[in-house]
């Protein structure tokens, strides 16, 4: 199916929203529903897909067109954006290259625009690249602690489908609330956490989240034009080899200066797997953490962060 | 002060004068009697519940606590009856399983109602055991139905509640870091067939301390005389 008219397109993980705005639609993350939504899936591994897949099927979220990203990053998501184009919701899947390809990036994002309607209007690729510079402005704020974790990863999350409307959306670049000195300074790695104020926990431990690493990587790729956009994506750090990411992760968490890293773990989510890894390579202390179903932070989870904080404090 | 612990099932205190109470974690109200809340450091699932100076979490009361009786200790295992805690003292760093209660007090007490006796004899069935029960399932609803079938083929008590033992030891041991100074503490380390069994499987000897339900709350309480 092929996208005429102005549609609203379900993203299932990042898509390059330039792409998206450039071809005339309004691209909407479905994962920014999950951690507020009652649902209750029936059949599910992971939380994440099975609660945007349940919204789509009984309607409580619309959209004219799903993109799946099932290459590369989420594995759920390939079945569970193959139920959601079953149930008569039109899909698209996108496929991230695990070594870096260029080229192959750059099909992906042609397949994609035609999927959108084929007309590339590039004056959005600018549009959204100042949104950007904007944000990363903002970003530097919360390095420098002068903006709290939880207002940068409320403004970061929404970097991926900038809230379907640019100008409305840097309106809302914002912060509301003002940062409050912390005792420590954490590195938040993996997953974004399925809790919706799982930040605000942290923080009343004393812990700046002074790093997200998945909302990080919604702002810091662009480009002004497809070969730009195609190179900038194809070092999307989730869909890489643990190797590069993990590079790329001891950059941040150095330049960051964080004290300690929270790796944030979903149920039944492959990368789960690396946790071990991540231990071992990272030179800080790390806590992991596991989450399930969507909500408020649980008992168990603050008792972690709890400990971890009063760990980091009787640290050498 | 004293270090007041009230956890999932009992709730214990630690005074001064090197005394310890345990009650029933309801009870908990009865180990305070004449103590203001500004003399009680508090720790445990309940920690923030009940009236308290300082709430600190067992994780951080456990490593005070269990200095006490090991100062070179390098890991301790609290086998709680909710989750089991596993604290690398040489890093600073810990694991908690309380998903599932396959490797949690709850299993053994979920295991001793459907055998219709008393946790506290868990531990003198296991040593009278002639060959334990093959249990499979790391699952601990799964591994009730593995304990039927086991009786069904004719299995004593005593041999499937040492299957039982090393299946949970299994799943604990697997928490477990490499170390030569490894603290067990929690009312489930009462219970020597349980210890026996994951010194098995483990492969190694660990330090118990003489009360090992008591310890956080002496931790609780250490904690403020170090950091009044």
């Amino acid at each position: 199916m092929i996208l005429t008219s102005m549609s609203t397109v379900g993203i299932t993980a990042l898509v390059p929203p330039e792409l998206i705005f450039a071809c005339g639609h309004m691209p909407l993350d479905v994962n920014n529903h999950v951690p507020s939504s009652a649902e209750h899936p029936v059949s599910k591994l992971c939380a994440w897909t099975a609660t945007w897949r349940e919204m789509l099927l009984q309607k409580r979220l619309q959209v004219d067109s799903l993109v799946v990203v099932a290459g590369g990053d989420c594995h759920n998501a390939l079945a569970d954006g193959q139920r959601v184009a079953l149930g008569g919701i039109p899909a698209h899947f996108f496929f991230y290259p695990f070594d870096g390809d260029t080229d192959y990036m750059e099909a992906q994002m042609q397949r994609l625009v035609l999927h959108l309607g084929g007309e590339v209007d590039k004056a959005k690729f600018r549009e959204v690249g100042l949104a950007k510079e904007l944000g990363m402005r903002l970003e530097q704020m919360r390095i420098e602690g002068r903006i709290s974790g939880a207002d940068a990863f409320r403004i970061l999350i929404s970097f991926s489908d900038l809230c379907g409307d640019i100008p409305a959306f840097m309106e809302q670049l914002v912060p509301e609330k003002r940062h409050e000195e912390a005792k420590f300074r954490v590195g938040l790695i993996g997953v974004p956490p399925i809790y919706k104020d799982f930040h605000e926990v942290a923080e009343s431990f004393g812990m700046h989240i002074a790093y997200d690493e998945l909302p990080y990587e919604f702002l810091r790729l662009g480009g002004n034009s497809m070969a730009e956009l195609a190179k900038s994506y194809a070092g999307y750090t989730f869909a890489r080899s643990l190797g590069y990411r993990l590079d790329f992760l001891e950059r941040e968490l150095a330049r960051r200066r964080v004290d300690g890293v929270i790796h944030y773990t979903q149920f039944a989510c492959h990368h789960l797997l690396e946790d071990d890894v991540l231990r071992r390579r990272l030179d800080y202390p790390v806590l992991t953490v596991q989450g399930d179903m969507p909500g408020s932070t649980p008992e168990q989870v603050k008792l972690r962060l709890e400990a971890f904080s009063e760990m980091l404090g009787r640290a050498p | 002060m004293i270090g007041l612990d009230v956890g999932s099932t009992t709730a214990k205190a630690a005074y001064p004068e090197g005394k310890f109470r345990i009650v029933e974690s309801r009870n908990w109200r009865e180990l305070t009697d004449g103590i203001a809340p500004c003399d009680i450091v508090s720790t445990g699932y309940f920690r923030k519940s009940v009236p308290h100076k300082l709430a600190i979490t067992e994780i951080t009361a456990a490593a005070f606590g269990a200095r006490e009786y090991f100062p070179d200790a390098e890991v301790i295992v609290d086998i709680g009856g909710q989750d089991t805690k596993v604290i690398d003292l040489r890093n600073n760093t810990f694991l908690l399983n309380d998903k599932c209660s396959a490797g949690t007090g709850a299993f053994l007490e979920f295991t001793a109602k459907y055998l219709g006796i008393q946790v506290s004899e868990l531990g003198d069935l296991h040593m009278r055991a002639k060959k334990a029960a093959q249990l499979n399932s790391t699952c601990g609803v799964f591994a009730i139905s593995e304990m039927i079938s086991r009786m069904v083929e004719g299995a004593s008590v005593e041999d499937v509640v040492a299957g039982m033992h090393y299946s949970f030891a299994r799943r604990v041991a697997k928490l477990i870091p490499e170390a030569d100074r490894i603290v067990l503490i929690g009312g489930t380390v009462k219970n020597r067939g349980l210890t026996a069994a994951l010194e098995e499987v483990a492969g190694k000897r660990f330090l118990i301390p003489p009360a090992p339900q008591t310890v956080n709350a002496l931790g609780a309480l250490r904690y403020s005389e170090e950091r009044p």
